[in-house]
């Protein structure tokens, strides 16, 4: 049995159509990616044109070297096929993160936003526009009353009460940085971590730990799947 | 099992944001090679030790490519015999000296002039004292084996002895540099051949170094991190493990530096600008195809050590 893999291994490195199948199939990887909106749930929106066409390369010189192929080549290295399987790997188990478990090792730090939102009626505000605001005009009675209707997932950081957040992500997932709103959850409301809620409510000023802050009360709570872009910019 | 989820969909995301520059790396270097013929510009390339760097690294303007991208092409430069200076200052300084690397870092911190010239001014000094320390070092320990048999074949006869090169032409004039015959005609089955051979090769490193990358940053809080930021000498060591860490690319390690840019001290936020396109996890496997493991190891300890003390003078001139 062993030496029949083995045999099967050594045929299968010297084929020549293993490079460019090898090659075709990453190819595969990026475009089902772009495709499927798997990307959305990975990198800023500004890659997802770069990666499809790298995707359609990939298999066209695949493809290009497949009609090529015809010489014996040398017996490819043991990480093609490695890789190979990590394509499939890929193509079989969709990512599935926690955005809460994600968010709650990293800081709170949210950069400037990418364009002037701030003069958005309250109501049209997103919930990272609202962070950056809060960030930019600390004090909470300016922002008392102000209607908020928002959606995002329900964030467990230790030690702290669950909020309402979203990343925000420049590059891919490694660089997300978590934004979040403390909201005051009715009793009957019952959030779990990584549960998506659209809320509609007003902002009230409550303390917390002593200090005056702005805090989300909802009227109305909905919870919703996740949406097909979480990722904000 | 969460945290296995959450590695996972890390590690998809670098490896996804990561291959088109690697194919964009590959491509150039595979273009060099069939459209220049390796004789007609290496030979011009100054092999001055001070010249040769510096030509290396405004090479960067020609490659707007982030860190993964540049080491095809610094793998080709060296193995069609340019000076070493030439090679190591275009790998070090490439990723920061090109205008989408410039531009984007004008672009997070406009207020920040400092920054704008201090970053690339960095880069460029990092890359020659890299370049320099490396030259010392005698080829046959610093260059990856097949990197330096490929590089040996494009050396003039009167530079190297046959024994060293293995293989090749008995008899040639000593002062005519004897090119390889892949270097003369390439077809384009042999290049495409051959590069798909130098893709699927960096791609199964760089896989390694994503999952690597992915796994750390799951486990290794970031908050530990940042939570050292008001220290002098701790908030510089701590964003420079942070860039090690991260791995994303120098394109756009300015925007995620933006985020923690008031937590930290200035000397921090230029490390980690300065080490990240150096230095990260997701390198680590890629720079195998260039150098070997204790060249590997000088190189990561000698950029630490430098970014360090430029931190820790920022911080002495600025705070």
């Amino acid at each position: 049995m062993r030496s029949f893999r083995s045999r099967f291994l050594r045929h299968v490195r010297r084929s020549t159509v293993l490079p460019p199948l090898v090659l075709a199939l990453w190819g595969w990887v990026l475009v089902w990616s772009s495709l499927s909106s798997r990307l959305d749930l990975l990198l800023n929106a500004a890659f997802h044109p770069v990666v499809a066409v790298a995707g359609v390369v990939l298999m066209l010189l695949g493809l290009m070297q497949l009609r090529l192929a015809g010489r014996r080549v040398p017996v490819a290295p043991l990480g093609w096929l490695i890789s190979a399987v990590v394509a499939l790997l890929i193509l079989l188990l969709p990512p599935r993160p926690s955005f809460s478990d994600l968010a709650a090792s990293r800081p709170d730090s949210l950069s400037a936003a990418p364009s002037l939102s701030f003069f958005l009626p309250p109501e049209q505000r997103t919930l990272t526009e609202w962070v950056r605001l809060l960030r930019s005009q600390p004090d909470p009675e300016l922002h008392a009353g102000d209607p908020v209707r928002i959606s995002g997932f329900v964030l467990d950081r230790p030690g702290e009460p669950l909020q309402l957040a979203r990343l925000t992500v420049r590059c891919c997932l490694a660089d997300a940085t978590p934004a979040g709103l403390p909201v005051d959850w009715p009793a009957e409301a019952n959030p779990q971590v990584d549960q998506w809620f659209s809320i509609e409510g007003t902002m009230v000023v409550q303390e917390r730990n002593g200090v005056p802050v702005s805090v989300v009360k909802p009227t109305r709570m909905t919870l919703i799947p996740r949406p097909e872009r979480p990722l904000e910019p | 099992m969460t945290r296995v989820a959450t590695a996972w969909a890390i590690f998809q995301g670098l490896l996804i944001e990561a291959l088109p520059f690697l194919l964009l790396g590959v491509t150039i270097a595979g273009l060099a090679r069939w459209l220049v013929p390796q004789s007609a510009w290496v030979r011009r390339l100054p092999r001055n030790p001070l010249l040769a760097p510096i030509v290396g690294a405004l090479l960067g303007f020609a490659l707007p490519a982030c860190e993964c991208g540049n080491v095809p092409v610094a793998r080709r430069l060296l193995a069609s015999g340019a000076p070493l200076g030439t090679g190591f200052g275009f790998l070090f300084a490439a990723p920061v000296l090109n205008p989408i690397v410039l531009a984007s870092t004008w672009a997070a911190f406009p207020d920040k002039t400092w920054l704008l010239w201090a970053r690339p001014a960095g880069a460029f000094v990092i890359a020659l004292a890299l370049s320099s320390l490396l030259g010392l070092i005698p080829e046959s320990r610093l260059l990856q084996a097949a990197l330096l048999e490929e590089r040996r074949l494009s050396q003039p006869l009167s530079s190297i002895g046959l024994l060293e090169r293995r293989t090749g032409l008995v008899g040639a004039g000593p002062s005519k540099p004897a090119m390889p015959a892949q270097s003369t005609a390439l077809l384009p089955r042999q290049l495409l051949s051959h590069s798909t051979g130098e893709f699927l090769s960096l791609l199964t490193l760089l896989v390694l170094g994503s999952a690597l990358a992915a796994v750390v940053q799951t486990w290794l809080p970031r908050s530990w991190l940042l939570a050292l930021g008001s220290a002098p000498t701790l908030s510089v060591l701590a964003l420079m493990l942070l860039a090690l860490v991260v791995s994303v690319c120098s394109s756009v390690d300015a925007f995620l530096a933006l985020g923690f840019a008031a937590q930290v001290t200035p000397g921090a936020l230029l490390a980690f600008l300065l080490l990240g396109p150096v230095v990260d996890l997701k390198l680590a496997g890629l720079f195998t195809v260039l150098l070997t493991p204790r060249a590997i190891a000088i190189t990561a300890l000698s950029a630490s050590l430098m970014v360090l003390l430029i931190g820790q003078w920022v911080n002495l001139v600025q705070l």
